[in-house]
Formats: structure tokens, C-alpha cells, sequence
């Protein structure tokens, strides 16, 4: 196996943050009462509520501003994120669905070979920190990604980054690396 | 001599003896690093480095506004950071139980020091650690509580733990575990096998507790862990196939597995070089994952041939655990661009009704 040929590897997006904002007051307690499938957290002052299709969990505050989680794409978040808006439409809120931001993806990939971790780290400080006492994987940080992976040994990698191109990008840089550490 | 007349005025805010004082917070702080320096025993060399470290990390501004729990753990970080530094093998366990820290927090400090610190900080080498960690065993001088056939001699009993962590490292058993849990199972293993007679119905928690040390609960599976792969490791000795060796009786055999470790491994696992296996057949991983080049056998997942050589993986990969499975994205849902029209119907789904709201209301009698 060389480094250099073509591999193709799936990375599988497992969760999709994004922000958006509704320029408007929202009473959170009409919320509660009107909308289906919500959960009212009175003592920390917002509101979730979980949608079906997309499968996406939205925490709403009073401010207007709304995080949505859970969308396995970017496109999967926006399309979650203008269905909850126009369901505050519907409840009678004056929503405009602005500022809308993908801010966070999760996605894991698998190495198609084990990693020898302690050899890793040594030949990538100071990106690489392993410390078994506290977690098991290599945690390496790409900071003009802004992107931060976890290596296992077994070959996993979970990688977070602001956007899918990022993570795509993360994963393509590692590569090379991991490669020369595996068994 | 200078004329008085021409100095001039000086500040006391401005001059080097207000910037000399230390604060209450800096002068306690480095007293408990020096006490820790002194509890350890630890060169001189180390405690001046960790005061340096503790003097620029309560300096640092993201360390001013911290609550005092974290500023009391700051300096057992600083010692452990120098530790680290010299390949002094202490462990994070060790410096928490002398603190009387939550070890969550002191891996919060620890690596918040780290980064705004920038400190390099090298791993903790597993084979120093042997010899430290078995210097709290009290089974290597006669005592009233120790059986004397369960006394046995230091130096053999750290010598034999090396080769068996070592070989621990080897078959994965180290890489992404806590190093304590190993280092107690393997130190019971070489403690029996240098006496097995006497020392076969002694259990894992009783030689613990004899020898005075802490049993940390993942250390039974690290035992079995390490028992699987000797008892593989015996199949492969032509004189040992005949005794049907078991968990319990292949302990006796350890000197000689381990002496003729790198040719037993060889022969009990799959390796992974093509050249010596020939053509390999394709792993069962992602159907889009390149076909396992160069593996002589099966790659993880897949359920270990009954007598054949098992591959030498991480044991996650050799019994992995049941994953929850996702719903498979059908070509309509990969199709989604966000900016679909979004119907009436879809969003009402997610309102209530007007004899629902009453009733819900009633139900939670909100004000």
C-alpha cells in the first residue's frame, strides 16, 4: 500500500450544527403550548423542539436566536432550519430567516489500517497530544482549518470542523501521516 | 560622587521593590509545589523548573479569573508537566491521590497549562513506569501478613513485568488504555509464573490486597486480555500442545513464551506483509475502502478462524461491539439542496390543534 496512490475512504457525516436568527421576539411559553414535540426548559430560559424530517433538535431562545442539530448535510441543516422557522411563522411570530450558519460538522472516517498511536504522536508534535490516562485517541489539532481530529487506534478518526470542506480537507491532510504510522 | 541635588524622583509603584513582592496566592502556591517536589522525591533541578512553570502559569491571564480549586491543582500540574519533561515516570492517578483532586478537573488544568503554556510534553513511557509502580508492592520483604512463599524478589519480579508489558504493547493491548490496570495484571502474571506452585489459587484482588496496592477494575480484563494471547501463544510450542494448556496453567510456561515471544507471535497472528502471505484475501471492511492490500488473513470485524492464525488487532476490532444502525440516505434525501419549498401541511405537523392546546393547558395549568 503506498500513500500516494489513490484510496478512496468514506467519511460519513454524523452531525451538523448550524445557527440562524429570527430578528423577532418569541414567546417561548406560546411556544411550548402550541407546537408539538416541544420540551420547555423554564429554568434555563429556552425551548426545544425536535422535527421528524429532517431529524434535527432545535434549541429556541426568547433573543430569536435558534441552533439546530442533528442534519447529516449542510443542505439536510438550512432545510431543518427554514421548516422550524416557517412553523414559528405559522404560530404567529413575525420571522425573518436570517444570519443562517453552518458552525460545527461532525464526521467520523475509517483508515483502512490500524495506527501505532504513541509513534504517531511522536512524529507530530506538537499538533498530536496522546494521553491514554485521559482518552484514548490522539487528538490533533489543524489550526488553519480550525479543525480538530481524534485517532484511534484501530483506525477511526472523528473529525470536527466549521463546514464539510474543512473536515474533507482534514481528512486529506491526516492521511499521509497516519499512513506512516500504521502497523 | 554623583551630586544628590541631581536625582530625580522615583515612584515606589515604579521601582523594583513593589514588583518584587510576591502574593499570597504565588507564595502558597509555590510552597505546594516544593512540598510536592519534596513528597516525591525529586531532584532539585525538577522543583526550580516546576516553580518557573507555576510562576508564568498564575501570570497567565486565562489563570486569574479561576476558581481556587483549579489554582491549588495548577501547581501538582507543574510538577507533573516537569516529571513528564525529565521521563520521570509519575503517573496523573499519583499526583491526584496526593492533591485529594477530582482527576476530571486535573485534566482540565493539565491541559489548559499545556496550551497556554505551550509546554511540549513527551509520553509517559510505559516500561519506567514498571519499576516505580511495583516499588508500592509490599510482597518483596517478609512480613506478618505476607505468606513466605509469597515473598519473592524485586528485581525478578520487575524484569519478568517488563517482558510482559512489552508484549502487551506488542498485541495491542496498551495503545489507548490506562497504563495502571496493565501494569498490576501483568505484575501478578510474573509474580505467579516465578512461583506458580504456591501462587496459582491466589486471585488477582487478593494479591492486590497483600500487596498493599489499590485493584483498579479494568485490570481483570487486562488479566484475560493478556491470558488469551499467551494461551495462542502456547499453542504454537510443540512441547505445550500436548498438556491442553487453560487460564490457569499456562501461567506456569510464561518464562518460556516469553523468551521465544517474537517467533510465537509471528506464528499465533496474522502478519501483515504480503510478501510472506502471498495474495490476501479482501477485507470485510467499507465497501468503499481499498481492498486490504498485503494482509495475510481477514481483516477486524470478521469472526476468528476456528485453529488458523487470529489477525493481531486492537481487541475492540475483535469483538466489536454491536452498533446502532442508521437509517441508509435514499437517493431522495442526498438530493436535498435547503432551499425546497416548504408545504403547509409539512409544517403543521409540528402545531397543535386548538382542543389540544386547551387541553395541554389545562393539563400543566401554566398562569
Amino acid at each position: 500500500m503506498d500513500a500516494e496512490s489513490d484510496v478512496a475512504l468514506d467519511i460519513l457525516i454524523t452531525n451538523v450544527v448550524c445557527v440562524f436568527r429570527t430578528r423577532c421576539h418569541l414567546n417561548l411559553r406560546k411556544i411550548a403550548l402550541e407546537g408539538a414535540n416541544v420540551i420547555y426548559k423554564r429554568d434555563v430560559g429556552k425551548v426545544l423542539m425536535k422535527l421528524r424530517k429532517p431529524r434535527i433538535t432545535a434549541t429556541i431562545w426568547s433573543s430569536g436566536k435558534v441552533i439546530c442539530t442533528g442534519a447529516t448535510s449542510e443542505e439536510e441543516a438550512k432545510f431543518g432550519a427554514r421548516r422550524l422557522a416557517r412553523s414559528l411563522q405559522k404560530l404567529g411570530f413575525q420571522v425573518i430567516f436570517t444570519d443562517f450558519k453552518v458552525v460545527n460538522v461532525l464526521a467520523v472516517c475509517n483508515m483502512p489500517f490500524e495506527i501505532r498511536l504513541p509513534e504517531f504522536t511522536k512524529n507530530n508534535r506538537p499538533h498530536a497530544s496522546y494521553e491514554p490516562e485521559l482518552h484514548p485517541a490522539v487528538c490533533y489539532r489543524i489550526k488553519t482549518l480550525r479543525a480538530t481530529l481524534q485517532i484511534f487506534s484501530t483506525g477511526s478518526i472523528t473529525v470536527t470542523g466549521p463546514n464539510v470542506k474543512a473536515v474533507a480537507s482534514a481528512v486529506e491532510q491526516i492521511y499521509p501521516f497516519v499512513f506512516e504510522s500504521r502497523k | 560622587w554623583p551630586d544628590p541635588g541631581s536625582f530625580s524622583e522615583v515612584a515606589y509603584s515604579q521601582s523594583t521593590g513593589q514588583k518584587e513582592q510576591l502574593s499570597r496566592c504565588l507564595q502558597r502556591g509555590i510552597r505546594r509545589v516544593q512540598d510536592l517536589c519534596k513528597v516525591l522525591q525529586l531532584p532539585r533541578v525538577f522543583e526550580e523548573t516546576a516553580v518557573s512553570y507555576f510562576q508564568r502559569a498564575v501570570q497567565h491571564p486565562s489563570f486569574h479569573m479561576v476558581s481556587l480549586e483549579k489554582k491549588e491543582l495548577l501547581g501538582g500540574c507543574c510538577v507533573f508537566v516537569t516529571c513528564r519533561q525529565h521521563n520521570w515516570p509519575v503517573t496523573m492517578g499519583t499526583i491526584c491521590s496526593l492533591l485529594y483532586a477530582r482527576q476530571e478537573l486535573f485534566a482540565s488544568v493539565f491541559l489548559s497549562l499545556q496550551k497556554e503554556l505551550e509546554l511540549s510534553v513527551p509520553a509517559l513511557s510505559l516500561a519506567d513506569l514498571v519499576k516505580t509502580h511495583l516499588n508500592s508492592f509490599r510482597l518483596f520483604q517478609q512480613a506478618a501478613h505476607v505468606p513466605a512463599p509469597f515473598v519473592e524478589d524485586k528485581e525478578k519480579v520487575v524484569a519478568r513485568t517488563m517482558q510482559v508489558v512489552e508484549l502487551a504493547s506488542e498485541t495491542w493491548l496498551v495503545t489507548g488504555r490506562h497504563p495502571v490496570p496493565i501494569l498490576t495484571a501483568a505484575a501478578f502474571l510474573s509474580w505467579q509464573s516465578l512461583q506458580p506452585r504456591a501462587r496459582l489459587p491466589c486471585t488477582l484482588g487478593r494479591f492486590c490486597r497483600l500487596a498493599g496496592v489499590d485493584l483498579p477494575p479494568p485490570a481483570h480484563l487486562r488479566l484475560k486480555e493478556l491470558l488469551e494471547i499467551l494461551l495462542r501463544m502456547a499453542s504454537q510450542l510443540a512441547w505445550l500442545r500436548v498438556f491442553k494448556l487453560d487460564k490457569k496453567t499456562v501461567v506456569k510456561h510464561i518464562g518460556d513464551l516469553l523468551q521465544h515471544r517474537i517467533f510465537l507471535l509471528k506464528k499465533a497472528f496474522c502478519q501483515e506483509d504480503g510478501e510472506e502471505q502471498g495474495a490476501a484475501a479482501p477485507g470485510e471492511g467499507s465497501p468503499s475502502s481499498p481492498p486490504a492490500q498485503g494482509k495475510g488473513c481477514p481483516s477486524g470485524g470478521k469472526r476468528q478462524l476456528e485453529g488458523g492464525p487470529r489477525p493481531l488487532l486492537p481487541p475492540c476490532l475483535i469483538n466489536p461491539r454491536k452498533r446502532l444502525r442508521t437509517a441508509a440516505t435514499s437517493p431522495s434525501d442526498s438530493a436535498v439542496t435547503g432551499d425546497e419549498p416548504i408545504s403547509d401541511s409539512e409544517v403543521e405537523q409540528y402545531l397543535r390543534g386548538p382542543e389540544e392546546i386547551r387541553a395541554f393547558s389545562e393539563a400543566k395549568a401554566w398562569p
